[in-house]
């Protein structure tokens, strides 16, 4: 009798059964749709954009000093900043500092949190208590003054920044994870596969690490746009990306003293900051509605 | 605060912001008179002058004073006697001393001080006050090196100073400092000894015109004027002086333009149009004392090869840079010593923007295709080598020199640059002033005169031959100013050519003056006092 | 009320608990910084002898271990450490800047409340018409919206070129040589009530307006999503149904049983709310150069002044756990169905 494979099996099944249903919800809600086709167009913006963008090394950093202050016109649609850079290259390049790295961050966060909130939550007891202890401990601190304080701490720069951000977001993810290991725990389906002698470490790989993906998944839209917002906010006081390297949120520091009369520097970075945040959250809801329309963080 | 009060308080914000939503009435803007009083008549309200500045206070303690807070301290301090611009009739202006003289050869200087000026506190001036002032300034001062040559200071009598120097020196020079020079009450003196922070809590005492009336930390700032000033007042002036900290220098531009205040510190150049083509605005373009150097890190390959820093210094694009550093508001700079100053000459050389010589060099240095990288560091707090360390490194490229820009808080810099030179930075962007107006002994020597523990010589050059020349012209600076002069020429043509740094530009200083504020005259001499605020006078 | 009682306890240790680590967390964050910390003190023109003698003075040369028991010491008479910036205590400086960041903390989320409560109230009720699309855009552009550009944007469209509202600060410049506030609590808004100075209380509360706006614009795309969705659940319960049935008029149902009930996890957004409006305090501050504990964090962050970065976080922490305290404990108090757990 192998109750186990069987469950498991069952359990696969209705995986691809959630993740065909979520993508028909989608394609009926514009809002959705829209949102999903935006986030994929950005990060395909952003993998190939030495190829979409018309000036890519200026994107990157290149100086065009002929150009400098160029109001938006034919052949540079968007204008250009103080350096002659053409704005649409830079927002094109911005797109991977917006983007991937906060995808990393998120996802290092979770293969972080995700794991010790498991095993917090499977094995109760001290080993909880320890876990829960130092999670209360980061959560404390509100996300963006601990990622700020560890970012002037280890040096400003991008990659410290998303350090500072995987540091300050771990957390959310183990107290999630422990909230569902803890109601699996007690299902029959876990006691019997304890009953047949399964190891613990295998247990919560294959049956209680693969029903966290939804909560998982929900929690991990909603906070990419407030990664991408905070990694934006830390770009523009400073303390992120330096220049000359393109990053939104230091564009939009950047055009700032001259925003009232070349006023594109600034605005188009700021736009794309929020078109992106936006379709995240979008879609977020759409993800939440779908997996529990009951539960709010 | 407890919940009642809270909702009390919430709920009168609520009635107010209804009422205070939507256009108002009078932009409260607009005027800077002040408004027609709702209470009882009241004295004639002070006249009031408003200035926003990036610049706070580093330190109130005249004696450490070594930076941006001279805005302040040149207003409410003074030292004997004050340079003038280059061009004025008299080189100088006596302020605490009527006149001075000195002997032959210059290693004794004597001051006759002004008779019945008052400190702040109350205090007399006297000779003894500024024999302590200085003393303390040499002793422990933030620019305490320039008294170097002091050997004693003697009071001949209540208004006579006598300084005695080691060798020769134009203390007139000197005693001008913005820095190092302040004469402070002695009184104040006596209790700084006692306590390091006495000065902290926004205590002055100087003879100024101006005296401190209140202080919040990087908030604001009000002088009050000092009745008893020796100068006298005449109608016009300000009674009171606000100064609004505002970092972002488009705050203060809206602020200038929308009346919030009558004189500002920083505009970004770009923005200047609107204001020249503003009748009510006179937009003032003048030569100063900054200037933007490069080091080069002599003790590293391959920028030990004088050869490969001379073609790199071909490889720089002065036009571009001072076109979008400072949109045009600067000129290439003639070796580190800023144009107006001594002993600048015209006769020092200057490089050009020649990517083929540039190239030549480096083949002849035996790097055909560069194929080295340099590490780049600037104060990140600086948006104008922001600007411009881009073009550098996109010039370079060219030359197949790849250079990784570093931006860094000032003080990680300059930190950097004081640790192992193995490890520290490769090229270090800089902006200088000299602290009194003689860059020879403080440009040249500060910059490229090797030291054990180098302080300004981030270079780390050290060049016997440049050093004899200065040590020369240093000394016959009172003595023979004309040999002098053409000592400094020769080690400052020998310094171009060895290139241990890059000389970029020298700024031009640029103020926004509203027509309705008289008596504007930029000392470049001070370039940290924008403004001295009893010169200024209103029409309104 | 044992359960409470304990619960209240338990709590209490886990925040001390917390507090110590956050302070060890903070504490250990700023040693680390490469900066020296002497030069920093000195000036930018810092020479070598000073620095060496400046660390002395500021004890950088002990040991870790040391410096932190120092530190503890310290702090639990109340001593924070002096701020390199400005030389003074950073208690000092956080006591005098507080009342300005409370005070556009406090209007922030009063608006916050004010707007967004009814919007999705109303939202809620008609579900499914523009309104209801409506709310939801604007809640989600909300969330959306950083709040540094958002700021930018007000500024320049309601001063610039609107020219209703001031461009930055808390009073005119004219204001403190006019009609000077007294200053009593150092909220502005209470002081110029307090001393009827009438002038005064206009221009403080017109200049708090664009810097409180922005600010609330999270909490508002919070809190209206919030209530809305609370209010959906409620509406449906069979005691709603109940009333429909028995006519009584559907304003009264909807505003005052359906409201009451939504309060409770209406509370729980608000608690969450006010770590977003802390942290967006640091934009809001900066872009309207409002003289709080926001601006004063990002310019010691940007100046690495350790000991104001170490007591501001310190404190942020602490008011955060507190506020986080109270908002559980007033839920438990107010729903007794919520488990204190």
């Amino acid at each position: 009798m192998t109750a186990v494979p069987a469950l498991s099996v069952e359990l696969e099944t209705q995986s691809t059964r959630t993740f065909r249903h979520v993508l028909s919800v989608i394609v009926r809600d514009p809002l959705s749709l829209a949102s999903t086709i935006v986030i994929i167009l950005f990060i395909l913006i952003a993998i190939f954009a030495y190829q979409v963008a018309p000036y890519p090394a200026e994107g990157a950093g290149k100086t065009n000093v002929a150009n400098t202050m160029l109001a938006p016109s034919a052949g540079h649609i968007l204008g250009a900043d103080r350096l002659g850079r053409d704005m649409f290259s830079c927002v094109i390049m911005g797109a991977r500092p917006a983007l991937i790295v906060p995808i990393g961050v998120v996802v290092f966060a979770i293969l972080i949190g995700a794991p010790l909130g498991a095993i917090a939550g499977y094995k109760g007891g001290w080993v909880d208590e320890v876990i829960m202890r130092i999670t209360d401990l980061f959560l404390a601190f509100p996300s963006l003054l601990l990622a700020m304080a560890i970012t002037s701490a280890l040096g400003r720069g991008l990659q410290n920044a998303a350090i500072a951000l995987i540091i300050s977001w771990w957390p959310w993810y183990t107290r999630l994870v422990r909230g569902v290991t803890i109601s699996l725990r007690e299902r029959y389906f876990v006691e019997a596969a304890r009953a047949t002698g399964v190891r613990d470490s295998v247990i919560i790989l294959r049956h209680i690490l693969p029903n966290t993906i939804s909560p998982i998944l929900v929690q991990a839209t909603v906070d990419l746009g407030t990664v991408i917002l905070a990694m934006g906010g830390l770009a523009f006081l400073g303390l992120g990306t330096q220049p000359p390297a393109p990053d939104w949120g230091l564009m939009v520091s950047e055009g700032r003293d001259y925003i009232l009369k070349q006023w594109w520097i600034s605005t188009f970075p700021g736009i794309a900051i929020f078109i992106v945040v936006l379709a995240f959250n979008l879609l977020g809801d759409t993800l939440r509605d779908i997996f529990d329309p009951r539960q709010y963080r | 605060m407890n919940k009642k009060s809270l909702l009390f308080t919430f709920l009168m914000v609520a009635v107010l912001m209804l009422s205070a939503c939507g256009p108002a009435a009078t932009p409260t803007l607009a005027a800077t008179q002040p408004p027609a009083p709702t209470k009882p008549p009241t004295p004639v309200p002070p006249k009031v002058l408003k200035i926003a500045n990036t610049a706070t206070f580093t330190t109130w303690d005249p004696v450490k004073s070594f930076s941006t807070e001279a805005a302040y301290m040149g207003n409410m301090y003074e030292q004997l006697l004050r340079i003038n611009p280059p061009g004025s009739a008299e080189k100088f202006t006596p302020l605490l001393a009527e006149r001075w003289e000195s002997n032959a050869d210059g290693t004794v200087w004597t001051f006759y001080l002004r008779p019945n000026v008052k400190f702040h506190d109350g205090e007399p001036l006297t000779a003894d006050a500024v024999k302590m002032s200085i003393e303390a300034a040499a002793d422990h001062g933030g620019a305490s090196f320039i008294w170097w040559m002091l050997d004693s200071i003697e009071v001949v009598d209540d208004l006579t100073v006598k300084f005695n120097l080691t060798t020769s020196a134009p203390i007139d020079l000197i005693a001008s400092s913005l820095y190092g020079a302040w004469i402070v009450s002695p009184k104040a003196l006596e209790a700084a000894a006692a306590d390091e922070n006495y000065f902290e809590t926004g205590i002055e005492a100087g003879t100024g015109p101006y005296m401190l009336e209140s202080y919040k930390a990087d908030q604001e700032i009000v002088l009050t004027r000092f009745d008893d000033y020796w100068g006298g007042w005449q109608p016009g002036q300000f009674d009171k002086v606000l100064v609004v900290i505002v970092g972002e220098a488009i705050t203060q531009q809206q602020m200038l333009e929308g009346g919030q205040v009558d004189l500002v510190t920083r505009i970004p150049n770009e923005n200047l149009d609107t204001f020249r083509n503003n009748p009510n605005y006179t937009v003032y373009v003048e030569p100063s004392f900054f200037n933007y150097v490069g080091f080069f890190n002599t003790l590293r390959p391959p920028l030990d090869n004088a050869m490969v820093r001379q073609a790199l210094s071909y490889a720089i694009p002065y036009d571009d840079i001072i076109t979008i550093a400072v949109k045009g508001l600067g000129t290439q700079s003639r070796g580190p010593v800023p144009a107006g100053v001594w002993p600048w000459s015209a006769d020092v050389k200057q490089y050009t923007y020649d990517l083929t010589k540039a190239r030549q060099l480096l083949a002849d240095a035996g790097f055909p295709n560069g194929g080295f990288s340099l590490k780049l560091t600037y104060a990140a707090e600086n948006d104008t080598e922001a600007a411009f360390a881009p073009l550098i490194k996109d010039s370079f490229a060219q030359l197949g020199v790849d250079v990784t820009i570093e931006p860094m808080l000032w003080s990680q810099q300059w930190a950097l640059s004081k640790s192992d030179p193995a490890n520290a930075q490769d090229m270090f962007l800089l902006l200088y002033w000299p602290t009194y107006s003689d860059a020879g002994s403080d440009n040249l020597w500060s910059m490229f005169y090797w030291t054990a523990k180098p302080f300004f010589n981030l270079s780390y050059w050290k060049n016997d031959q440049f050093m004899a020349l200065v040590d020369e012209a240093i000394a016959k600076t009172v003595t023979d100013p004309a040999t002098s002069q053409v000592k400094y020429i020769e080690a400052m043509n020998l310094l171009v050519d060895e290139a241990p740094g890059l000389f970029f530009f020298d700024t031009m200083a640029v103020f926004v003056i509203p027509t309705y504020i008289e008596g504007f005259k930029y000392n470049l001499n001070y370039p940290f006092t924008q403004y001295f605020f009893y010169q200024l006078r209103s029409t309104k | 009320m044992m359960r409470k009682l304990e619960f209240i306890l338990r709590r209490l240790l886990s925040f001390i608990f917390v507090l110590i680590g956050v302070s060890v967390i903070t504490f250990f964050l700023s040693r680390v910084v490469p900066t020296n910390a002497a030069a920093l003190y000195i000036g930018p023109r810092a020479r070598p002898e000073d620095i060496e003698r400046v660390s002395k003075q500021l004890g950088l040369d002990r040991p870790l271990p040391v410096q932190y028991a120092i530190y503890m010491r310290d702090l639990l008479h109340g001593d924070l450490g002096t701020s390199i910036g400005t030389k003074r205590p950073v208690l000092t400086e956080i006591v005098d800047r507080a009342p300005a960041s409370l005070e556009l903390l406090f209007t922030g989320m009063f608006l916050a409340a004010l707007i967004g409560v009814p919007l999705g109230v109303l939202s809620a009720r008609w579900q499914g018409k523009p309104l209801d699309v409506a709310v939801r855009t604007i809640s989600i552009v909300g969330v959306s919206m950083p709040a540094f550009y958002l700021g930018l944007l007000l500024q320049i469209l309601f001063f610039r070129n609107l020219d209703w509202l001031p461009l930055a600060g808390r009073v005119s410049t004219d204001l403190r040589f006019t009609n000077p506030i007294e200053s009593i609590t150092n909220f502005l808004i209470l002081d110029a009530l307090l001393t009827r100075n009438w002038v005064a209380l206009k221009n403080a509360a017109i200049h708090l307006v664009l810097p409180a706006l922005t600010l609330a614009a999270y909490p508002i795309g919070l809190i209206a999503r919030m209530t809305r969705a609370t209010m959906l659940e409620v509406l449906e319960q069979d005691y709603i149904r109940t009333a429909r049935a028995y006519g009584i008029k559907d304003f009264i149902i909807t505003y005052l049983y359906a409201l009451k009930n939504a309060i409770s996890p209406t509370l729980t957004v608000i608690g969450l709310t006010i770590a977003f409006a802390l942290t967006g305090t640091f934009f809001v501050e900066l872009i309207f150069t409002w003289p709080g504990l926001g601006l004063f964090t990002v310019r010691s962050l940007l100046n690495v002044d350790y000991p104001a970065i170490m007591g501001m976080t310190l404190f942020g922490a602490t008011a955060y756990v507190i506020i986080n305290l109270i908002v559980d404990v007033l839920q438990a108090w107010i729903d007794p169905r919520i488990s204190l757990k």
